[in-house]
């Protein structure tokens, strides 16, 4: 709990806020000046942040949750990301806390970030909780006509169709793949990432985000999953 | 209050566009997966991006007896265009129900098709667990068929995360994150919807595993 309430207090001025504050909108935040004092640079080491148990997932990794690139649903427990994923779950939040956070320590969890929040706690409309669930579109749209009763479909093979995309996890083809990878990445498929193909690249990018803010992190209070030399 | 939590300047109608604008070309950006890879659906990159098979999320759940599916894709879009409907697109939601789990035991595949009139658009799913034949109709018409329910069509841009903090943090090297800011917010996607009841699933012998491809006919844009 005294960690929970020194990263809340700590981290304010730099969250912005969080919903539910009331009366008129707070003005518009001014950047924090660039430190001075040229720090020392960190080497982090990132492979703890795949290997470490994750609580609440049955005892995965990280590694294991996104290689291979599959939304995992297990139909035996809860379901709520990382088990699945609904409409309304935190799912960048949660995947932040996941790829920085260090669980053994008391007091952090997958929800460390989405009880904060970090990011936007919502989505701007309202799902349902009926069938199609999403919202309905904003604006005013021009819709297709529903009075077909015939179409053109074609029955071509899978094999006639050129990759474009794919997506299992989210955030992960986008966030830890490399740019160099990115299309190849897109073009290969589950058992490409079961044996490690890009392995090797999600410990690169991990490295770069975790240079950037882990040790941001570290002055909140928070204790990273990456390992320093 | 939704309207607190966006100070966000970026109006709608041009939103898609900013998107592109605002992503480094290349560079890690943490979407869910819209507008990637780059090269062939993100603006800034590909001058001929191609939308309608830009996959934007899948959600998976269950709740009840059912088993929900969504994938997004086309978004985010501009609140006063259209849906992305394309013939020439092959949407496939894969599932892992066995070992090994990068190996799908079911394969939904879904088409668009154009009516016999203009504007008129029709979906088509194949492989649904526990449906002979095929789920076929107009697009934002709710399908059913053997308990199960299938739509495809123009909804609200259901992601919220505050991109541009991600991409500050990152360039920066400063956590950037504004909780008030919705990158996402007031666009929208199309969506392929499927509600199949759970016990389609009672001979999987691992978690359930899911991912979404898409592919074009006659090649890339």
């Amino acid at each position: 709990m005294a960690r929970a309430l020194r990263i809340a207090a700590m981290a304010g001025p730099i969250l912005l806020g969080a919903c539910g504050g009331g009366g008129s909108p707070p003005p518009t935040p001014t950047p924090t000046p660039a430190p001075t004092a040229t720090a020392t640079p960190v080497s982090y080491q990132v492979e703890n942040c795949f290997t470490q148990t994750l609580p609440g997932t049955g005892g995965q990794s990280m590694r294991s949750m996104i290689v291979p690139d599959t939304l995992k649903l297990d139909l035996n427990r809860p379901s709520g990301f990382p088990n699945g994923r609904d409409l309304d779950d935190p799912v960048i939040d949660i995947t932040l806390a996941y790829l920085f956070l260090d669980f053994s320590v008391s007091g952090q969890s997958p929800m460390t970030f989405a009880n904060l929040p970090l990011n936007p706690p919502r989505n701007d409309k309202p799902f349902s909780d009926t069938f199609p669930f999403l919202a309905p579109p904003q604006g005013t749209p021009q819709f297709a006509a529903t009075t077909g009763t015939s179409f053109d479909f074609r029955t071509d093979p899978d094999s006639a169709y050129t990759s474009v995309d794919r997506m299992g996890m989210p955030a992960i083809a986008t966030a830890l793949i490399g740019s160099s990878l990115k299309t190849t990445y897109n073009d290969a498929n589950p058992t490409a990432d079961a044996a490690g193909q890009f392995g090797a690249d999600q410990t690169l990018q991990l490295t770069h985000l975790m240079d950037a803010i882990g040790d941001d992190l570290t002055d909140l209070g928070l204790k990273i999953c990456a390992r320093t030399s | 209050m939704r309207g607190f939590l966006r100070p966000m300047p970026v109006a709608g109608s041009t939103a898609a566009i900013a998107a592109a604008l605002l992503f480094v070309p290349g560079a890690p950006n943490l979407a869910a997966d819209h507008l990637d890879p780059p090269t062939r659906t993100d603006l800034a990159v590909d001058p001929t991006p191609d939308m309608p098979a830009d996959i934007a999320d899948i959600f998976a759940w269950y709740a009840g007896d059912t088993v929900r599916v969504i994938v997004t894709f086309g978004g985010p879009n501009d609140p006063n265009r259209p849906a992305s409907f394309d013939r020439d697109v092959l949407y496939r939601i894969m599932i892992s129900t066995a070992a090994p789990a990068d190996t799908p035991e079911v394969v939904i595949r879904a088409r668009f098709g154009r009516g016999k009139n203009p504007n008129e658009w029709g979906v088509r799913f194949e492989g649904v667990p526990g449906v002979t034949g095929a789920i076929e109709g107009p697009v934002e018409t709710t399908l059913v068929k053997d308990g199960v329910k299938a739509r495809a069509g123009l909804f609200d841009e259901p992601f919220f995360f505050d991109l541009q903090g991600f991409r500050e943090s990152r360039s920066m090297g400063r956590i950037r994150f504004d909780n008030r800011r919705n990158f996402f917010d007031g666009n929208n996607d199309t969506a392929l919807v499927l509600e199949i009841p759970k016990d389609r699933f009672a001979n999987a012998t691992t978690p359930l595993g899911f991912w979404i491809t898409t592919s074009r006919i006659g090649g890339q844009l």
